[in-house]
């Protein structure tokens, strides 16, 4: 089956409000969201990933001109899922709790293997 | 990867733990840096759980990464350096190796002695009780101001207030002396009778929103009991009063959220565990010779629980327990409700009789329950024009739908 790379992007909030702070029993309710959502897609979750921590960027190249973007400014977290289509994918996606919301969005790419 | 369950309120109440554990550690000075850390700690766990499963033990996993945290961030800050040094090692040390933290007898001095901390008799009640419900339960601003009908921004001022009454308490003298924890029992007791009351009495529509707040307030009062600080005979009447009350708090709504008469209660749905709990405490109260306004409201709610059915409660009890009340706590909504049980135990007439020449503070002039009791009671004795009168103020001051579905249901003039 073929895999796709979700990335989770840091979006402008259309009312440039970030969403509040969880509290303490929102994200109890969030890890028992999460849970749910794990097992309805275990098939499909072939690496939860992570956030994006520390890097660099190494290259025979001389520095770029301008502003360098980091990835991790983009990304904050990626999980690779296995599914049958785009579609199916994006609806893993689409379900994970806290992934598309004020803020937030996800981004996700087919993986091309030979 | 599946994800465990957590027990209920979890998150919550290792918030309130951590909390506790962490600002004795640092000092109360530094509460918002504690939160802050203790709020990113949770956030991580659940991030990292999520993905890795469960720790052995996530207490301590909690504890080890919002202390980290905590010390690092404060270690980062120099002017908060010197108050870490002059506190010794004991605070920056390896958490691995810090104070036991997860001996249960330690958490529950931490809870206790934060909850000595919100009572600070500098701190106005209002945000004293903000304090605790921030602190000690878990619940943020919006949670708060939605359990206490209140605004976020009132609830945020109540809890700049104490907060910035904290920020004055000098480093290294926080520790509480005997004196200061004997002295503050009193305003316990009233904040954890606050909490309970805030739950239970709601209005609030959410049976379980009002059950959390209850449940928290014996949680803390349990607490409280197993402490000698706390071992006084006034805590066990509050137990008392707490367990005989929760226990028929789900035969006080019906499925659709309505509120149900005491007289038409379903008796069977009382939890009589929790009400043998709440005699014992009311047994274990007894001894010693205070008679607390806890005792009186225990002795009441202990009346209704034994009581088998409305019309055969002890009344004349329920009326002496409301006078010796209204001796200890003198007020005009004491009075009102021993009218309400003299008409039960003497007739309504008896009842109108206990008010006549009443003038009620304007608080109780204007709320629903003022105007309901006399309201129905002219309704019984067959004064309709005044019952009619009553009825529409006390309809149009109900707090919410369900109370003003139930006065209209039972204010009902001429059926």
């Amino acid at each position: 089956m073929p895999k796709y790379l979700c990335m989770q992007r840091n979006l402008p909030s259309a009312d440039g409000q970030k969403g509040h702070k969880p509290s303490p029993a929102q994200m109890q309710e969030m890890y028992a969201q999460f849970g749910a959502w794990q097992a309805k897609f275990k098939k499909n979750l072939v690496d939860m990933g992570g956030k994006l921590g520390q890097g660099r960027l190494v290259t025979t190249q001389p520095a770029a001109d301008g502003p360098l973007v980091e990835v991790k400014e983009l990304v904050g977290g990626y999980m690779i899922v296995s599914a049958a289509s785009l579609d199916e994918a994006i609806e893993v996606a689409r379900e994970c709790p806290g992934l598309v919301g004020p803020g937030s969005g996800v981004e996700v790419i087919e993986i091309h293997t030979p | 990867m599946s994800t465990p369950r957590l027990v209920e309120h979890f998150f919550r109440h290792e918030y309130g733990r951590l909390v506790s554990m962490l600002s004795r550690r640092v000092g109360v000075q530094n509460l918002e840096a504690v939160e802050d850390a203790v709020q990113s700690a949770l956030t991580t766990a659940l991030e990292s759980w999520t993905v890795a499963g469960l720790p052995d033990n996530p207490s301590a996993w909690l504890f080890r990464v919002a202390h980290n945290d905590l010390v690092g961030g404060l270690r980062q800050r120099t002017h908060r350096r010197r108050i870490l040094d002059e506190n010794g090692a004991e605070h920056v040390g390896d958490p691995e190796d810090g104070p036991g933290p997860l001996l249960a007898g330690e958490v529950q001095d931490d809870l206790l002695r934060m909850l000595f901390v919100c009572c600070d008799d500098a701190i106005p009640p209002e945000s004293q009780l903000v304090l605790a419900l921030k602190t000690l339960c878990g619940f943020d601003v919006r949670e708060i101001a939605l359990r206490l009908f209140s605004s976020e921004a009132n609830v945020y001022k109540r809890l700049a207030r104490a907060r910035n009454r904290l920020r004055e308490v000098p480093p290294r003298i926080d520790d509480l002396t005997p004196e200061q924890y004997s002295s503050r029992v009193p305003a316990v007791h009233q904040i954890l009778y606050l909490l309970f009351t805030e739950g239970y009495l709601s209005s609030h529509a959410e049976t379980a929103i009002r059950q959390e707040l209850s449940d928290d307030a014996i949680r803390l009062a349990s607490v409280l009991a197993e402490h000698q600080v706390g071992k006084v005979p006034e805590t066990s009447a509050l137990l008392a009063l707490m367990h005989l009350h929760a226990a028929r708090i789900t035969a006080r709504q019906d499925a659709s959220g309505g509120l149900i008469l005491l007289s038409e209660q379903d008796r069977a749905l009382w939890d009589q565990q929790k009400i043998q709990v709440g005699l014992s405490w009311l047994a274990d109260s007894a001894r010693g010779d205070v008679y607390s306004r806890y005792h009186a409201e225990a002795g009441i709610a202990a009346e209704h629980c034994l009581a088998p059915s409305f019309e055969e409660t002890r009344w004349d009890r329920v009326v002496e327990c409301y006078s010796l009340l209204e001796q200890i706590a003198p007020s005009a909504l004491h009075k009102l409700n021993r009218a309400v049980a003299v008409a039960e135990w003497q007739g309504p007439a008896a009842g109108l009789a206990v008010l006549e020449g009443l003038e009620p503070p304007s608080w109780l002039a204007g709320s629903y329950q003022w105007a309901a009791v006399l309201a129905d009671l002219h309704r019984r004795c067959g004064h309709d024009d005044a019952a009619r009168r009553y009825r529409d103020v006390a309809v149009k001051s109900a707090p919410t739908q369900a109370v003003r579905e139930l006065l209209q249901r039972r204010l009902r003039v001429g059926a």
